[in-house]
């Protein structure tokens, strides 16, 4: 993986952020996309890329930085090895998610939002993308695991620690 | 520049393949829901098996149908010439094919020819002496139109949308003059489907008088409400139909540009209207001239990411003009200076979709579903506690008692409805009279809510708690407040704090008139986010008083869901405590002189023992038994990092 030094250094890596965001110009609408594909290539938004999508569209680094901090889904930490996206929507709370939410947070050791201190599991706060047939659920790493109760969420979190401790 | 006619010619064979089947055809239905469920595995096996044995039958992938419920789902469409006895051109639905049963159902279908079995849902058509889909009553309430094509075509093949019909509507469109276009969509009284309910040849009107150029198509595809995914199913299962919509909007209003906003949250929505858009491009059917007219139209899809207010048309706007997604003042309004300060017009995906629906056949054709009040069908997404999740489309004189109970399937065994929450978090949350309501927009609207949503019902039993709920909604709003008005973000975030100190024990006796005031401070927000924040907890003073007022001065939650009110303890010794104990994720429950007994400073209420041992835990109202407030705030942080 390529290293980044800051914001302000065109070195190596701001070059390749640069090669990523080719196509993508001023006043068309890109500057998701252009988060995206940073995003999509090094699992965050790393702070040196900022520089890089303001040349390529020719926006102030504050408005890149203010919409990188104002969507949910860019990162500007790298993710977690293993990522917990807990479902957030009604279907899931009313049959019981927050249970899933208090067993995921105790078990994995980090809050909602965070990951745990050596970056192996990531809690995130997911929204609902309606199957909520599966309620409550969780997506592990994207793929669906529900319907949860607290007990199988006690299973499914030391699973996930044992699967990542590296020592299982 | 290619015709109309020559994209139907083009077509043929994939019409031959969908309709003159000359070998079985096994189709899995591939959409988010399904593929939740392993539908991707069911896939694969399937595909192994029928090389394996070295059947000649195809394995394809279609579109999502809806039946959450039921998947995955795969359709069997026999040959035409199967021989008498076989049912010869049937096509029977099957849901729960799960990977590991692929071989025992392909041995069953193609193998033994037993087309009732353990997987039969009904038979769509043909095969008279099995059960059919219209037996089933949540099947025969329907009427398919928006969704006619979803599960029988695959989404990624404009041919097969082209078979099927596609873009035929639009050819007549370009037929027509743009003035006859907004009649014929004024006609139909179609009124936006998101639940904006504004009339859509009227704001069409507005963007073809507008002197602005040049103009822009926009459609809203972020569907952030909760236990809404209505515009999935187009999005996933029939894109065509949505860029006929657009492209049809295009010609009525002047537009030659458009943009799809796609929220994050559905990539497979994303990746297919991107691919859909690119063949339409390819096809001619987009682009410098739309179907060999004189007339230029392009789409974009943008994708979101993240974030509820996008949902609102003027955040949405922003978000698309390289900027955060903050809703902005209006005057002006879209039509005079929306995208980039292009007029713009922004529908929804399902009011595109009932254009396109519309222009493919008539309006005579429309209006014969008509309430009076409203024409046509809407699509409804059925959750929470329901037996049946999943998508029906239904005339909109429906009850929601008839959706409830027939599409739904009515409440989990042993429970009764208590509330609707239609239309996500800032709609309503709607007790019992609800139910007898149909599902028109106006129904909703003289029985004291803002409107009915784009379309998301979900369905509480008595399990549910009110004041719970409103408070995860007001942190959600509070959390997806875009942060301009201190209305908005420091309201719903006072409404936050009072609600969980209500939900702790904290309840006081000028709560309810905070609430009001608060509620009517929010109202003088900027855009609906803030506007309708309150909207539930209105709800919850209003329709829910009692259980409201049982957790203020009896700081007592009716259902136990509320972590603060509540204390665990242990019941009697009879039942696995031993496991109980090890389950527990903070090691709240011992074991001392033979008997187990819970911490009450270290539990933090998560039911994980009572459902391990039901008979030897019980909760109680922490209270009522005289325990105080609970040693910590509940929804905190981990015990220990």
């Amino acid at each position: 993986m390529t290293s980044f030094r800051g914001s302000g250094d065109v070195n190596e890596a701001t070059l390749e952020v640069t090669a990523l965001l080719e196509g993508l110009a001023p006043g068309e609408g890109d500057l998701l996309e252009a988060l995206h594909r940073v995003q999509h290539r090094y699992g965050y938004v790393p702070a040196a890329a900022i520089g890089a999508v303001s040349r390529q569209l020719r926006l102030p680094e504050a408005r890149v930085f203010g919409s990188l901090t104002f969507y949910s889904e860019f990162r500007l930490t790298p993710p977690p090895e293993t990522l917990v996206s807990w479902c957030s929507g009604p279907a899931c709370y009313i049959k019981g998610g927050e249970n899933v939410r208090l067993v995921l947070e105790r078990l994995l050791g980090c809050a909602m939002g965070e990951s745990s201190a050596d970056n192996r599991l990531g809690l995130h706060l997911g929204q609902c993308n309606g199957t909520c047939d599966n309620a409550p659920q969780v997506w592990v790493d994207g793929e669906v695991v529900g319907p949860l109760t607290a007990a199988t969420t006690v299973e499914l979190a030391r699973r996930l620690k044992s699967a990542t401790s590296g020592d299982a | 520049m290619p015709s109309y006619a020559d994209l139907v010619a083009a077509a043929e064979p994939a019409r031959l393949r969908l309709e003159a089947r000359d070998r079985p055809r096994l189709a899995v239905a591939l959409d988010t829901s399904t593929i939740a469920v392993g539908a991707r595995e069911t896939l694969a096996a399937l595909r192994g098996v029928v090389a394996a044995r070295g059947h000649d039958a195809d394995v394809v992938t279609v579109g999502g149908n809806g039946l959450s419920f039921a998947g995955p789902t795969v359709e069997l469409a026999l040959p035409l010439s199967a021989g008498s006895g076989q049912a010869p051109g049937a096509r029977v639905l099957y849901q729960h094919v799960e990977a590991d049963s692929a071989a025992a159902f392909v041995a069953a279908v193609l193998e033994r020819g037993e087309l009732a079995n353990i997987w039969l849902l009904g038979a769509l058509s043909g095969a008279d002496d099995l059960r059919r889909m219209h037996d089933h009553p949540w099947w025969a309430i329907q009427e398919r139109r928006l969704m006619q094509d979803m599960g029988l075509i695959d989404p990624e093949s404009i041919d097969d949308a082209i078979a099927r019909g596609a873009y035929a509507g639009l050819e007549r469109a370009l037929g027509m003059t743009p003035e006859e276009v907004i009649a014929e969509a004024s006609g139909s009284r179609l009124r936006g489907r998101s639940g904006s309910d504004f009339p859509t040849g009227r704001k069409w009107e507005f963007l073809r008088t507008s002197t602005t150029t040049p103009k822009a198509m926009v459609c809203n595809a972020d569907e952030g409400d909760p236990g809404a995914w209505v515009n999935r199913m187009t999005l996933e299962s029939d894109p065509h139909a949505l860029i006929e919509g657009m492209a049809i909007g295009g010609w009525a209003t002047g537009a030659e540009r458009g943009y799809v906003y796609i929220r994050d949250e559905y990539p497979l929505a994303v990746e297919r209207m991107e691919k859909a858009v690119e063949q339409a491009r390819e096809r001619g059917v987009i682009g410098e001239g739309v179907l060999g007219r004189d007339f230029a139209f392009d789409l974009k899809v943008v994708r979101g990411a993240g974030s509820y207010v996008c949902g609102e048309e003027s955040g949405l706007i922003a978000s698309i003009e390289d900027a955060r997604g903050m809703p902005k003042l209006r005057p002006p309004f879209p039509a005079a200076a929306g995208v980039f300060g292009q007029g713009s017009n922004v529908n929804n995906v399902e009011s595109y979709h009932s254009v396109a629906w519309l222009m493919r056949n008539s309006l005579e054709r429309y209006l014969e579903i008509d309430t009076g009040r409203n024409a046509g069908t809407m699509i409804f997404s059925l959750s929470g506690h329901v037996q049946r999740a999943g998508c029906f489309e239904l005339p909109m004189q429906t009850t929601v008692r008839e959706a409830f109970e027939i599409c739904g399937g009515g409440p989990p065994d042993g429970r009764r409805f208590k509330a609707l929450q239609p239309g996500g978090p800032l709609n309503a949350i709607v007790p019992e009279f609800v139910l007898h309501l149909p599902l028109e927009p106006e129904a909703f609207k003289e029985n004291g809510m803002a409107a009915m949503g784009g379309g998301g019902l979900v369905f509480l039993d008595d399990s549910a708690c009110v004041v719970d709920l409103c408070a995860q909604f007001e942190w959600f709003l509070e959390d997806e407040s875009c942060g301009r008005c201190t209305t908005c973000h420091g309201g719903t975030q006072r409404l936050v704090e009072i609600l969980r100190r209500i939900q702790r024990g904290g309840g006081r006796e000028s709560d309810a008139g905070k609430l009001r005031l608060l509620a009517a401070t929010l109202r003088y927000s900027n855009c609906i986010h803030g506007q309708a924040a309150p909207t539930v907890v209105v709800n919850a003073l209003d329709w829910f008083t009692e259980e409201l007022n049982e957790h203020i001065y009896g700081r007592r939650c009716p259902t136990r869901v509320c972590k603060g009110l509540i204390r665990y303890e242990v019941a009697g010794q009879d039942g696995d405590l031993a496991k109980a104990a090890d389950y527990c994720p903070t090691a709240a429950i011992s074991l001392t002189d033979g008997a187990y007994s819970i911490d009450d400073a270290l539990c933090v209420r998560c039911d994980a023992c009572r459902e391990i041992a039901p008979a030897a835990v019980r909760i109680v109202d922490r209270f009522e038994a005289g325990l105080g407030p609970a040693p910590e705030p509940v929804s905190v942080q981990p015990a220990e990092r």
